[in-house]
């Protein structure tokens, strides 16, 4: 068996993966714009109220630090037991550290990836390894009572694992801008900060409707998402990434293409004509802008006919809090005469 | 070095390797990504009341990873000695003749139609195992006798067209199992549970047993088949048997851990080197060595870029990959 091989086949994605951005999504269904319904405050009759009080007591003998808690069902369907005052926070992908600190949870971070590097203190808390890969035994001593995950970062393994070894792991996803806005709200909810998660979002939602407003009657570009140039590969309609493209007044090229990270053809290119290409700016994603105009094809296109090919910062690939900043950063990019102006955007 | 292979030799080198296995394992449990003191993973040994951190990462991290380690270890070991001894080719290997391939292409495709990774049906990697190990053996016949070139290139074609199949399949499958699948296709021990384990260790452990009892055939054999009928051995029946049993440890590996490369390549030589090459002692101590070396290497693996944590196939083909090119300009000699 060639693995070598397979990876080689596949590393443009992996690469990427491992990289942290973008994270290779699934379609995940978020049930509604709205956090998914729980059993909140659930009345038992009394028996089974003096049942379940023997039962936590009895729990929390066997498990020490186990605190009151509930079980529901996180936004990947899996049950989870979530503690009701989680202190300890391990973070499993970058979006959702963002999402904890956005949240004003900083403090309660004990651990986070290599590759969590927003807000700079990120980068300073223990780390528990990469997304894919994690050490489950750094996990351990960090003695979480809840792990923060999302499926698009994190492989089920690991859910299992954490399952097994009896650390709840709540999972958040988001294939859409109101996507993330509902994880943020229901990571509030779940980490008791429902207000400050309703005002966080509130404020994202106002800068969204504020773009809406903005590029109202402006022409919509053909824009061509650049997640890997070799084999060319975009994304697909069903992604947070084609979703910000659409709110930012763009037309995401890749409409009719199937599947979350669709590879691209240049036959397929050439017809499509996109007015605007967009790079990501990480550091794994070397090219310059002049390469890809010598890249055969190329330089036929519209867009770089009219030089218009931009490098848009990454936080465009990470699904938190600051998904609206690469929205606003968009709108300047996809229309030059509304580009927000310093100190504006608030 | 040569031993007889009388039994007070067999008993002796198997407590000395035995030894050796239990040094292994205590210098890999204390060994992490959490660097935790050697009284509290003795601590965490001695007393299984105790549910401290430390506890929880002895027992429930690294020592169900080292078990799997050692089974795997020993499955891929001895397959490779008995299939290098059955087609007179020290070449011979589960991974090379493109069986681990088989038996990965058939877990995916279990995966595929319906499951998932963690429970990659073992059976059904065992199928695709044998499938392949049938294939290739009658690819690599020539006139009614296997010819040791045509057999390895017939092993390494079939395998890279059996990893354009799994490229295939790999493509039709959602990107989140795919992430799954490369890792697992890499090797990785850690993601068995202990349920799985128990079904698991008797299966390899009788296998192991069931290619004992052709040790000595296995040692006739060598002479050639021709040879080995006028001395009295049913060839066929120690062919279907060997066979069998060998792909057995290998879906049984392949199924648990991914596809765990030059193991089953590497053992034998060394296993040779130190006992000879007497099967009813080569046997015994290839699967005891190959624990060791695949407990050390996952252990290399769990440590070498802490906390994240290297694909374990990886490690074994980067120590594996050099020892077939010397193995392969020594035979060609």
């Amino acid at each position: 068996m060639s693995a070598a091989q397979i990876l080689a086949g596949m590393s443009p994605a992996l690469v990427k993966s491992a990289r942290g951005l973008p994270f290779l999504m699934v379609t995940y269904e978020i049930r509604s714009a709205q956090a998914p319904s729980r059993p909140f405050g659930v009345n038992f009759p009394s028996g089974a109220t003096v049942l379940l009080c023997v039962l936590a007591a009895t729990l929390s003998i066997l498990l020490p630090a186990a605190a009151a808690a509930r079980t529901v069902k996180d936004q990947t369907g899996r049950s989870v037991n979530v503690p009701d005052n989680p202190h300890r926070l391990v973070s499993l992908a970058p979006n959702t550290t963002e999402m904890v600190y956005a949240l004003g949870l900083g403090d309660e971070l004990v651990g986070d990836t290599d590759y969590c590097d927003f807000p700079p203190q990120a980068k300073n808390k223990p780390h528990i390894g990469t997304m894919v890969n994690p050490s489950l035994e750094r996990i351990v001593a960090l003695k979480p009572d809840l792990a923060l995950g999302t499926p698009e970062a994190n492989r089920r393994e690991t859910a299992d694992q954490l399952e097994r070894l009896g650390i709840p792991l709540y999972g958040v996803t988001a294939s859409t801008l109101a996507g993330t806005l509902a994880s943020i709200e229901d990571l509030g909810k779940i980490l008791g900060r429902a207000s400050e998660a309703r005002s966080l979002v509130a404020e994202m939602q106002a800068r969204i409707d504020r773009v809406e407003k903005r590029i109202e009657g402006q022409p919509k570009p053909k824009v061509l998402f650049v997640v890997w140039y070799r084999p060319l590969i975009t994304v697909g309609p069903t992604t947070f990434i084609a979703d910000v493209i659409r709110a930012a007044g763009g037309i995401p090229i890749e409409e009719n293409l199937k599947g979350e990270w669709p590879r691209l053809t240049l036959e397929e290119l050439l017809p499509q004509n996109p007015d605007v290409i967009l790079l990501p700016k990480t550091e794994s994603f070397s090219p310059s802008a002049e390469e890809f105009q010598s890249l055969p094809g190329w330089k036929d296109l519209r867009a770089v006919k009219e030089r218009r090919m931009f490098f848009v910062s990454e936080t465009i690939e990470r699904p938190g809090p600051r998904l609206v900043d690469a929205l606003e950063e968009l709108v300047g990019v996809l229309h030059p005469s509304l580009a927000f102006k310093t100190g504006e955007r608030q | 070095m040569t031993f007889r292979a009388t039994p007070r030799n067999v008993t002796v080198v198997a407590a000395v390797m035995s030894l050796l296995l239990v040094m292994t394992v205590l210098v890999s449990l204390t060994m992490g990504a959490v660097h935790l003191p050697l009284s509290q993973v003795w601590g965490a040994l001695a007393s299984p009341g105790t549910n401290s951190e430390a506890a929880v990462i002895v027992r429930e991290i690294r020592l169900p990873r080292i078990l799997l380690a050692i089974l795997v270890g020993a499955a891929l070991s001895v397959a490779g000695t008995s299939l290098q001894a059955l087609l007179r080719n020290p070449l011979a290997d589960p991974y090379v003749l493109g069986i681990s391939s088989g038996a990965a292409v058939g877990a995916i495709f279990a995966l595929w139609i319906g499951g998932r990774i963690a429970a990659a049906s073992p059976l059904a990697a065992f199928v695709g195992a044998v499938i392949t190990m049938v294939w290739v053996y009658l690819l690599g016949r020539h006139g009614g006798r296997l010819s040791s070139y045509t057999l390895i290139l017939a092993g390494v074609i079939t395998a890279s067209f059996l990893s354009a199949v799994i490229l295939f399949m790999l493509t039709l499958l959602s990107t989140r199992d795919v992430r799954g699948i490369a890792f697992w296709l890499m090797g990785d021990l850690s993601v068995t549970p202990v349920a799985e384990m128990r079904i698991l260790a008797p299966a390899i452990i009788l296998a192991i047993a069931g290619l004992y009892v052709f040790a000595k055939d296995l040692n006739v054999l060598l002479l050639g088949a021709e040879e080995a009928a006028h001395l009295g051995v049913n060839v066929a029946r120690v062919e279907l048997g060997v066979y069998i049993l060998a792909s057995l440890l290998t879906g049984i590996a392949v199924s648990a851990s991914g596809a765990i490369g030059y193991l089953g390549l590497l053992v034998p030589h060394l296993g040779r080197m130190l006992v000879g090459n007497d099967h009813r002692m080569l046997l015994p101590t290839a699967a005891l060595g190959g624990a060791i070396l695949l407990v050390l290497s996952d252990t290399l693996a769990r440590t070498a870029v802490a906390p994240a944590e290297l694909p374990v196939g990886a490690v074994t083909a980067v120590a594996g990959a050099p020892v077939f090119i010397y193995l392969l300009r020594k035979t060609a000699g």
